[in-house]
């Protein structure tokens, strides 16, 4: 129970009279129901939003942001960006990991070359652009030097994946970043057993003067969403989140228990398979019916009960205007399909047979599947719906390229510039298997890595929202929400109205039992 | 003597099944699409990151050499490191063999409680002459046709919304909580005691029915014997015999095969780590924990020969 545990007198009196030493204080302590257990420990290497929460909690990251996105100290008390290609970091006076050393300068470029180590497998490495040099001006000062202006460069230091890790430590053999933790973040790691709960302390060390305020943070695995709701409904643990928006409405009724929902930059998604000749979804005018077909605002209504909101390549959560006078967005649904229809028949492909694949571990996915089979059908597609597990789903998607198309979700990241690269294969790698390149956008692509927020990237967005509903070949439906759920009777919790980097619990070091 | 003749074959022929699981369970696994560098890295996988991965888990080596040193290993006492957590194996399913060995033991125990009065109820009832409406079989048939999964998330469902004093999850150990982890364990060792009820009854009831025709029964009825003398006497004992085969072929089962129950309850046992290993394609898990629940399977089965022979001295041994 996260309430501040007041034993009576009379206990006291007889703990004294047995001459049993007391606690200084009483422990706050919170419990996070946690969806799923994390896939691995190393935080450079990871890949799943499960690992990322967990990793949030232990580690920092040079720079971070706050409900708008805007770019805020971390590690790095202060930047300097003295050219487009040179920036300076100042480390935050008294930083310093939970077994109480500083963080220092070598520690930065430690984490940073442990990154771009291709024995490390860590993905960050592109979202961070080619690195020429990194020099340790002082104990707390670093400068790197990029080999090209990348303007993506600072918001990919805001994300977890580029956790600053003890690398005097690591380098000595005396911590191993692949089976254990050691950061420099709000908690630290107590006991963990796997697939059911983990014991969180209080890092004495941490930078923030009087926080966390929770001594301890209880995490149980939970990942039945039923065993979640009954959970939180018994008060056995104090917040959750859910994908499915169902879940917090079936538990408006219970006393007590109160639900945010964040708003992300992340969004749904589909990944159609533009480069298999055994797909329909070869021929572009396929895809583009397709992209036409879909009823987005259905997804949003009969999946998320009107919660999300159609989505774009730009996310919405970023506030630009880029991709909505699209036809895909902008025509009625009549003239959409009628405009399907017609691209069908000039490809000869008037009832396209396609299998659209989903991960059997989320049934959001599933439920999104089901709606685009049936908005699809009115075209004329007859879509058979595959859902398979997730190690499956990957295989299939993301090396073999053996699938027509498949719903998932994207990382929107704190900048339109970081997601927006995903439409160049060559840059972001992951999608090599299915997503047909296109030069003239590639190079649109590389052109906005280096232009800083601006009316000129902002209409530049614009263009190659263009080229990409062109391609239909990587579809964003609706925006992903994020819904929280907490026991206002048991928890004082803060909670941002938007995210980027799927950082749900960015405040956890505020949430405290309450008294 | 004659127990090692009795036995030395049942020991080889495990072996042989033991060697046969092993193939089995390691090359299933790596034709199962996907693997731990997909689950780790999400969409990202890159071939080179793959190949890494590999070379840190030694995937990249042949199957026959791999399959070859997890064997040596495994001989040497060494079942291998999950890759999630980089921790030994064994000590992960240690941890949980009695959170299983509790569930299969309440399981066991509401199915015997439950299925083995009726068992012998049923078949007295039925071998009377008074025949009326035989229950045992309804009983039998229903508990047998209901899929734990089923059974499973209704009592889910229910308990999730009315608490009556169980809880759905968060497993307590019972060493820290007994009341608490009762209150946990009690809905999946029901939701699992149903098919061993069945299946116990059934068993008991035909045991019953035929004890009840042999010679020996009509002649105690015609010494004047009472009903409850006749049933404690005579057919309860002769009757157990096919029963323990039963119990222990579920029990074993039991031991082995709760996966799915531990997953829809969050039950923190050798099944649902086996099952996250399985999604995760942490094939140490996998490999260890089929292997293990085996060799428990056809322990408690060798077990179960001897007792039987045991029960009844015309077989096994003294044969």
């Amino acid at each position: 129970m996260p309430a501040v545990n007041s034993p009576s007198l009379s206990v006291l009196a007889l703990l004294a009279g047995l001459g049993l030493a007391l606690p200084a204080q009483a422990e706050n302590v919170i419990t996070w129901g946690k969806p799923a257990e994390i896939t691995g420990f190393d935080v450079h290497v990871a890949g799943t939003v499960a690992s990322w929460e967990m990793y949030q909690m232990v580690y920092e990251t040079l720079l971070t942001n706050d409900d708008d996105l805007s770019l805020q100290p971390g590690l790095a008390e202060s930047w300097e960006e003295e050219s487009p290609t040179r920036f300076v970091f100042t480390l935050r006076e008294g930083a310093a990991f939970s077994n109480g050393r500083a963080v220092d300068a070598q520690d930065v470029i430690g984490s940073i070359e442990r990154i771009r180590n291709p024995e490390v497998a860590s993905y960050w490495a592109h979202q961070l652009g080619e690195i020429e040099s990194m020099e340790a001006l002082d104990d707390r000062r670093v400068a790197i030097e990029l080999a090209q202006p990348h303007a993506t460069f600072l918001p990919a230091l805001a994300h977890i994946t580029a956790a600053i890790i003890p690398v005097q430590e690591y380098q000595a053999g005396e911590f191993d970043p692949t089976s254990e933790m050691l950061g420099s973040g709000p908690f630290m790691v107590e006991a963990h057993d796997q697939d059911e709960r983990w014991t969180l302390v209080r890092n004495p060390h941490y930078g923030r003067a009087g926080y966390p305020r929770a001594d301890r943070m209880n995490v149980a695995i939970i990942p039945d969403e039923s065993a979640r709701m009954a959970a939180l409904r018994d008060g056995r643990i104090d917040f959750t989140t859910f994908e499915n928006p169902d879940a917090p409405q079936m538990l408006g009724a219970t006393a007590n228990v109160e639900h945010h929902p964040i708003q992300t930059t992340n969004y749904y998604r589909l990944d159609v398979n533009a480069l298999s000749e055994d797909s329909p979804f070869h021929d572009r005018r396929v895809r583009q019916a397709m992209n036409l077909a879909l009823d987005r605002e259905a997804i949003n209504m009969l999946v998320f009960n009107g919660t999300s909101a159609v989505d774009y390549p730009v996310p919405a959560a970023f506030g630009k205007d880029a991709c909505r006078d699209l036809d895909t967005y902008a025509l009625s649904r009549e003239e959409r399909l009628e405009r399907a229809r017609a691209l069908l028949e000039e490809a000869e492909q008037p009832a396209p047979q396609v299998e659209l694949m989903a991960s059997s571990a989320n049934q959001v996915l599933v439920r999104i599947a089901e709606v685009a089979q049936q908005s699809l059908a009115e075209a004329g597609f007859d879509v058979q719906i595959a859902a398979v597990p997730t190690a499956e789903y990957l295989q299939r998607v993301f090396t073999d390229g053996d699938f027509d198309f498949s719903a998932s979700w994207l990382a929107g990241y704190t900048d339109p510039s970081m997601v927006i690269q995903w439409w160049n294969p060559k840059f972001a790698v992951w999608n090599l298997a299915f997503q047909e390149e296109v030069p003239e956008l590639s190079d649109a692509l590389a052109a906005i890595r280096a232009t800083p927020d601006s009316p000129e990237r902002d209409e530049a967005l614009s263009e190659i929202c263009a080229m990409i509903d062109q391609g239909a070949n990587l579809l964003a439906l609706v925006s992903k929400i994020d819904y929280v759920v907490y026991r206002s009777d048991q928890v004082e919790v803060t909670l941002a109205d938007r995210t980027g980097s799927a950082n749900t619990w960015q405040y956890i070091a505020e949430f405290a039992p309450v008294e | 003597m004659r127990l090692a003749t009795y036995l030395l074959p049942r020991v080889l022929a495990a072996l042989v099944t033991l060697l046969g699981v092993s193939v089995l369970v390691f090359l299933s696994l790596r034709l199962l699409p996907g693997g731990y560098a997909d689950i780790l890295l999400g969409p990202f996988v890159t071939p080179e990151a793959r190949a890494v991965i590999a070379q840190r888990y030694g995937l990249d080596q042949p199957l026959v050499v791999q399959y070859l040193r997890w064997v040596w290993a495994m001989l040497g006492g060494d079942f291998g490191v999950s890759m999630v957590t980089q921790r030994p194996v064994i000590d992960e399913l240690l941890r949980r063999a009695p959170v299983t060995l509790q569930l299969a033991l309440i399981a066991l125990v509401l199915a015997l409680a439950v299925g083995y009065p009726l068992g012998v109820l049923s078949g007295v009832r039925a071998a009377s002459r008074r025949k009326r409406r035989d229950f045992g079989r309804v009983i039998g048939a229903m508990g047998a046709s209901v899929p734990d999964f089923v059974l499973g998330s209704v009592l889910i469902f229910v308990f999730s919304v009315w608490s009556l004093w169980f809880r759905v999850g968060g497993y307590v150990p019972l060493g820290v909580d007994p009341v608490g982890n009762l209150r946990t364990m009690l809905l999946p060792g029901l939701t699992l005691s149903v098919f061993g009820v069945a299946l116990i009854l059934r068993t008991t009831r035909d045991a019953v029915l035929r004890v009840m025709t042999e010679p020996h029964i009509t002649a105690a009825v015609a010494r004047g014997a009472s009903p409850g003398a006749i049933i404690r006497r005579h057919i309860l004992r002769n009757a157990a015999i096919p029963v323990v085969t039963v119990v222990a072929t579920y029990f074993g089962f039991l031991l082995g095969g709760a996966v799915i129950v531990e997953v829809l309850f969050s039950v923190p046992g050798v099944g649902l780590y086996i099952f996250n290993g399985l999604l995760n394609r942490d094939y140490a898990i996998v490999q260890a924990g089929v292997l293990l629940a085996a060799m428990v399977f056809i322990t408690i089965n060798m077990l179960a020969d001897v007792l039987y022979a045991l029960i009844d001295p015309r077989v096994g041994v003294s044969r």
